[in-house]
């Protein structure tokens, strides 16, 4: 990505990726970060911390990236990572359905333990194994039929737009359908959460000024979010 | 109910050691052979079984000579190094350490755990030595002046090496000698208690050649000119060890190490001397690294004691598939991929049989990811074989709970280390606090995969080395350090990101000098990361063991809490959508219900277990950790859902009692253990009394209720148990509550009862079915009726109000709503007969004779209304004054049978067992909305009947809810019949009342019998059916076989008539009880169990309203 200009104002954003394994977390930051497709060979262990600026027309945005890594047991230190939060992105596969349950999990826990206020993006990926690869990207010349083997058709989805649709309106959140191998929507859903995030949260530096909201445990924010949230955001209108 | 805090308590009171003396009912205290087993690194099977103050001479290795005279051994004696401490004994090893140490049940805690505090770097094992055994070849004893009582020791240091027989190289032994200081009885016992382990020690020799031939020292030292192939010491002498092996100093340290090794013995006849610990401090060198590793970590005995175990775990399990197989594949590919030993197949091969093997032997713990990178690590330096039990070592004691389903234990030194941090360095703590950054997102990785992923590998290798030896202190120490060292740099960072590459390009300039300015040339030389090593160790030497387990005991509860929160908040959450029906309490409660009555009745298993195994004289103690904090046997704690995987099936005895810690009717009538034991009782322990028949009596419902056992209960057992494998989880319980509970409306109700008892699911319930209907409608309430069945009772009134002044702690209405549903239960069943349809169209004419045809529902309509008809029936029981007058001339039993039998023959169709007939859900639906009480029992109380949010009521006494204290019920002594009756095992016996047993209960007990004796008499007519005709006078005869009215008097005849038939039916019910047990409950009996065990009562009031009934069985019969 281009060098951001000068004058634009900088804020930086801390999102979390969550979603069952092998659904394509670490190949969407991979894909946004560095624009690349491969094998994921970094071994990681809770999470990968990575960072990626987002151009806007009238700011920029740094992504604090953590990419939560690995098997059902570490789902336990997940609060850790998403603990003030200003984004998510849950993603499922949309070639498996369990995948999809397991995402409804994740927006469900992230609504209730973590920051209010917290922009979800509900994220289905492997559409290169779709039928609709093909139509709805523009990026890519390659169909997706070498991995699309499951389906007779080469349809391997199992998850329809339409039903993801309706589950992230029904919760609020933002709704991509996404391919990390081809690039499809990738820069798109990141683009969209620095547009929801609203303008009056953002952080120029992460400083003491910011802490106090946030330190306390986010179940005592909501119960006292009357004053929370907009002292945050005084705060937060100061610092930009 | 469950309560949590209390078992904590209760756990924690285990862990603490002081607390941990006063409970312990044992001889021997547990927490002490932990400890020492923790001090000298053995395996779980050994204990401290002696000690004695001694003084260990070291003297090099002597060529052995024949023939030495005395004055020779007192010279080698002088020479050597000199060692005050104590020397233990345990089944098959001799300690030596300078820590002074006791593990005498005398000695106080402290004095049992003093290693674990500050320790100078000697690590938890002293100076001295862990000497198994089977590797000493001889003890002989020094007769001397000046040395009361000597040893001396000669070892098989060596032993897979010997010199052969012509070579001119001198034989070298390693000779130890100990000198004992205690009294000379102390001495002798010593000796005496050494003498039966060597013994036992002996047969174990060609173990210890096999194991000690795999260390790398028998190769190093071994005699010049026969240099055989070197054993396996891991990847690197194939790919090449990390690093530079000349900046390492790799051949000097291997000079010194094979000094050290030849003087002062190696692998298990090692002596730890201050040198020993010194070379670990500078690094190891990579050849033998594994070698000590194996060694200090104490993983080289667990080897010892089963030396074929990963080979074996490998062949048993080859070709098996698991879910920790697959996920170690996904990984496989990227545990230190920058090693070339894992790019390659050999690399990637022996990553997969070990972590594989591993996840066999420790299911609990299978694979979690970061075991694999620590893996790759240690298989650079080791054998598989080797890795597999260092592995093992690691998992069980030095990082327990780490790789838990949980993590628990990562998340806990986590939060240990945040504390550690506030306390030693709290200007960087508040400012990390301050820029909101967690200290875990960076200090996880280190712990969990021991820097191995942090710091670049020939750095994180020292540390491992260090950590082996002197245990997981080490990682804090470490952790400490880093941020003590980088503390201005991570002063100005201020988010996450910033935080993490202050560290990362630390980590990466580890080999840089510390002091690259200084002038001075030495102090330019030294690296970070001895820098590192030195903070670590002399800075933070404060940290101690004992701070750990400190902080570790402080931290855990809140940790547990945590995580059980967060499992219980993504389990209810994963419910699916039927637990929508359910309020989010209910399902809160659910949870809490569910597990706690799993993690219940685990801990009385285990506890009777426990108890045997004590008793057995084979109890392996049971310890918890005082080293780590955290229980190790898990033996209190398991089950905890925080600390891994729990118990998370209930089979059908823990359904039972789930059910009877939310009903009223799943409790039984007739406890087996008439002294409940209750949680106090067995908090104190009181109830391990000594006598065996006291702990068979044993309760094994605990502090609940205990349980009643009847068919509805395994029906709806076996209806929840959706996935057909006997045991129910979570999500079948909230699924199958939910469909009673929450659908709120009376034909889901009507439905989910009908299809209980449609067995073969073809929408007809059979004429047996609909006794077992009406069987379980009794059973459900013959403890009353919840919710708004109390109707203004009408024709009840008269009589309620009559016996007013009899009543006692009987709610009127309550009583009379009762009566008036056992009517419609009999109602029930009546017109259930007039409405079935025939199986065969052949019966279709007489069916249609019974009522059944298209103007069914006019006559329901009309059954609606005229209630009259049915009530004065159900008012019978109350009004049986009469009724004995008027039987006491002729048996009852007699009179009705007769008169049933010519009724069945002539004209009943509803119980001709050659005319199968059924119901269907309309028709049941149908008869029960004819019933206002029993659309009420449908619509609301069945469903309310299932209390999630309340304690069921505690039945102290177990008899019912309405009692009449003074109706005509003269009751004979039942203690006595119960003793008789109770001897049989039946099922569901009613216990002794107090005094004057309510008037609904015999009414339930009653009904009960009114569905077994019509059971009877079509099981009678069957049989009729099946003989001949001709046969019938031999029938007769059968049937006096059993009694004979006439031959005693009334009373007696009555009683004994019923009881012979109550033998016949607990028999069956025995009969399938048995079959119960025997199936384990995975194949429930869909052959009665006949309820009428349930409500059983050899009692002759009783019988008189059986007969009472019966007649009006024989009424309907017309
Ligand atoms: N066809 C296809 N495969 C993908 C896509 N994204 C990821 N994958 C593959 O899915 C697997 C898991 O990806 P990874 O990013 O490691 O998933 P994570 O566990 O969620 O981080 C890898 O084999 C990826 O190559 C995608 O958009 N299309
Ligand atoms: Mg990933």
């Amino acid at each position: 990505m281009a060098e951001a200009a000068a004058p634009r104002p900088s804020s930086s954003v801390k999102l979390v990726l969550l979603g069952e394994a092998a659904v394509g977390k670490s190949s969407l930051v991979l894909r946004f970060v560095n624009n690349d497709f491969q094998e994921n060979k970094e071994p990681t262990i809770g999470a990968a911390f990575l960072t990626q600026k987002c151009n806007l027309p009238t700011r920029t945005i740094k992504f604090e990236i953590w990419d939560t890594a690995g098997q059902e047991r570490f789902a336990s230190l997940a609060p850790m990572y998403y603990r003030n939060a200003q984004s998510a992105l849950v993603v499922y596969d949309l070639t498996k359905p369990t995948s999809l349950v397991k995402a409804k999990h994740w927006v469900a826990e992230l609504q209730r333990q973590a920051s209010p206020g917290i922009v979800i993006a509900l994220v289905g990926n492997k559409l290169d194994l779709t039928n609709e690869a093909g139509d709805s990207t523009n990026t890519s010349g390659e169909d997706g039929d070498a991995d699309a083997a499951e389906g007779d058709d080469g349809d391997a989805r199992k998850i329809s737009t339409a039903e993801a649709k309706e589950y992230a309106e029904e919760e609020g959140l933002l709704f991509f359908e996404t391919s990390a191998k081809l690039g499809t929507n990738v820069t798109e859903v990141f683009t969209a959460i620095a547009n929801a995030i609203p303008e009056t949260s953002l952080k120029g530096t992460r400083g003491p000024g910011s802490t106090q909201a946030n330190a306390s445990r986010s179940e005592d924010q909501s119960r006292v979010s009357l004053t929370g949230p907009r002292d945050n955001a005084s705060k937060e209108g100061c610092a930009c | 109910m469950f309560n949590l805090s209390n078992l904590v308590q209760k756990a924690q009171s285990l862990i603490d050691p002081t607390q941990a003396l006063n409970i312990s009912s044992s001889d021997r205290n547990p927490a002490k052979s932990t400890l020492f087993r923790h001090q000298f690194r053995l395996p779980d099977t050994q204990n401290p079984l002696q000690e004695i103050t001694a003084e260990l001479t070291i003297s090099p290795p002597v060529a052995y000579t024949p023939n030495v005279t005395q004055g020779e051994k007192e010279r080698d004696r002088a020479r050597g190094y000199h060692y005050v401490g104590k020397l233990h004994l345990s089944e098959a090893y001799l300690c030596f350490s300078t820590q002074p140490t006791s593990f005498l049940q005398s000695a106080s805690t402290g004095t049992s755990s003093l290693f674990t505090g500050q320790t100078h770097g000697a690590g938890p094992g002293g100076n001295g030595f862990t000497l198994p055994l089977c590797a000493v070849r001889r003890v002989e004893r020094l007769h001397s002046q000046n040395y009361q009582f000597a040893l001396s020791i000669t070892t098989w240091n060596g032993i897979s090496n010997p010199p052969a027989q012509d070579s001119k190289t001198p034989i070298l032994q390693q000779k130890i000698t100990i000198q004992l200081a205690g009294t000379r009885q102390a001495c002798e016992r010593f000796c005496d208690g050494l003498k039966k382990g060597l013994k036992s020690g002996v047969g174990e020799v060609g173990k210890l050649k096999r194991v000690v031939s795999e260390c790398y020292s028998e190769h190093l030292l071994s005699s010049d000119g026969k240099k055989s192939d070197p054993p396996d010491a891991g990847l690197g002498m194939l790919f090449k060890y990390p690093g530079d092996a000349r900046k390492l100093r790799d051949r000097s340290k291997m000079r010194l190490w094979a000094e050290y090794l030849r003087d002062n013995g190696r692998n298990v006849t090692l002596i730890r001397q201050p040198t020993f610990h010194k070379l670990i401090r500078v690094g190891l060198p990579n050849r033998l690294r594994g070698e000590v590793w194996e060694l200090t970590s104490g993983s080289l005995f667990l080897r010892l004691e089963r030396p074929t175990l990963y080979q074996d775990t490998l062949a048993k399990f080859d070709g098996r598939d698991s879910l920790a197989i697959d996920e170690i594949e996904k990984d496989l590919n990227r545990s230190l991929p920058e090693y070339p030993g894992f790019q390659s197949p050999e690399g990637i091969g022996r990553l997969r049989r070990v972590l594989t093997a591993y996840s066999w032997i420790d299911e609990e713990v299978g694979y979690c990811q970061a075991m694999n990178i620590v893996v790759a690590a240690l298989l650079i330096y080791m054998s598989e074989s080797q890795a597999f039990f260092l592995l093992s070592a690691l998992c069980d004691r030095l990082l327990p709970g780490y790789y838990s389903t949980t993590m628990y234990g990562t998340l806990l030194d986590q939060r240990v280390f945040e504390s550690l941090v506030e306390k030693t360095m709290p200007i960087l703590w508040e400012h990390l606090v301050k820029s909101d950054v967690q200290l875990s997102v960076v200090s996880l990785p280190w712990f969990l995969s021991l820097y191995i992923n942090s710091m670049p590998l020939v750095f994180a290798f020292r540390v491992l080395d260090v950590f082996f030896l002197e245990g997981p202190k080490v990682l804090f120490q470490v952790g400490l350090a880093i941020l003590r060292i980088n503390g201005e740099e991570l002063l100005d960072a201020t988010d996450d990101g910033a935080f993490i590459s202050v560290l990362k390009s630390y980590f990466s300039k580890l080999d840089e000098s510390a002091h690259p300015k200084s002038e001075n040339p030495k102090l330019r030389a030294v690296t970070r990361f001895q820098e590192l090593m030195v903070v670590a160790f002399k800075e933070f030497s404060g940290i101690t063991q004992s701070t750990i387990s400190e902080q570790r005991l402080k931290y855990k509860d809140g940790v547990l809490n945590n995580i059980e929160s967060f499992a219980k908040r993504t389990s209810i959450r994963n419910l699916g959508p039927d637990s929508k029906r359910l309020s989010v309490d209910e399902l809160g409660a659910l949870y809490d219900r569910f597990y706690g009555i799993l993690y219940e009745r685990q801990q009385r298993s285990q506890i009777l277990q426990e108890e045997t195994e004590r008793l057995a004289k084979a109890s392996r103690s049971q310890a918890a950790e005082v080293i780590n904090g955290l229980s190790n046997n898990q033996i209190i704690e398991k089950g905890r859902v925080g600390l891994g995987p729990s118990p998370s099936l209930m089979d059908y005895d823990g359904f039972r009692e789930f059910l009877a810690s939310m009903t009223k009717w799943a409790i039984t009538d007739s406890p087996t253990s008439p002294e409940k034991e209750y949680l106090s009782d067995r908090e104190k322990h009181s109830y391990f009394g000594n006598s065996i028949r006291r702990r068979e009596a044993l309760s094994p419902w605990g502090s609940g209720p205990e349980p009643a056992d009847h068919e509805f209960m395994q029906r709806l057992f076996r209806r929840w148990d959706v996935d057909m494998n006997s045991a129910l989880t979570l999500q079948n319980v909230v699924t199958g509550l939910a469909h009673i509970k929450g659908k709120g409306d009376i034909m889901g109700s009507i439905t989910y009862f009908f299809e209980l008892y449609d067995d073969d699911g073809d929408g007809k319930v059979d004429r047996e079915g609909i006794l077992r209907i009406s069987e379980a409608l009794l059973f459900l309430s013959r403890r009353g009726l919840e919710g708004t069945l109390g109707l203004p009772a009408t024709p009840m009134t008269a009589v309620s109000e009559q016996n007013h002044g009899n009543i006692d702690q009987l709610d009127p209405l309550q009583a009379t709503t009762n009566e008036r549903f056992l009517s419609s239960i009999s109602a029930f069943i009546r017109r259930c007969f007039e409405y079935a349809d025939p199986d065969h169209p052949q019966n279709q004419d007489e069916a249609q004779g019974t009522g059944n045809g298209g103007d069914d529902a006019e006559d329901l309509l009309e059954l609606n209304s005229p209630r009259d008809d049915v009530a004065p029936r159900g008012k019978k029981p109350t009004g049986l004054d009469s009724v004995p007058s008027a039987i006491s001339e002729l048996d009852p039993e007699e009179q009705h049978r007769k008169v049933s039998k010519a009724q069945s023959e002539a004209a009943n169709a509803a119980l001709d067992p050659s005319k199968p007939l059924h119901i269907t859900l309309p028709t049941f639906r149908m008869v029960v909305l004819a019933d206002e009480l029993l659309e009420q029992f449908f619509e609301s109380s069945f469903p309310l009947s299932f209390r999630i949010l309340e304690q069921s009521t505690p039945v102290i006494s177990p008899s019912p809810l309405t009692t009449f204290s003074s109706l005509s019920f003269n009751r004979s002594p039942v203690s006595a019949v119960m003793g008789g009756a109770g001897g049989t095992g039946s099922v569901g016996l009613l216990p002794p009342g107090k005094g004057l047993r309510g008037v609904l209960d015999n009414i339930v007990t009653d009904g009960m019998r009114v569905a077994a004796e019509v059971r009877r008499r079509m099981e009678e007519a069957q049989k009729e059916m099946e003989k001949n005709a001709l046969h019938r006078p031999e029938e007769d005869e059968e049937d006096e076989d059993g009694y004979d009215p006439r031959s005693a008097g009334g009373y007696d005849a009555e009683r004994r008539s019923v009881r012979s038939e109550d033998r016949d039916l607990l028999e069956g019910a025995d009969a399938e009880a048995g079959s119960i047990r025997a199936t384990d409950g995975k194949a429930l009996p869909v052959t009665p169990v006949s309820p009428a065990g349930t409500g059983l009562e050899a009692e002759p009031k009783k019988d008189r309203s059986v007969s009472a009934l019966t007649q009006k069985v024989v009424e309907f019969e017309r």
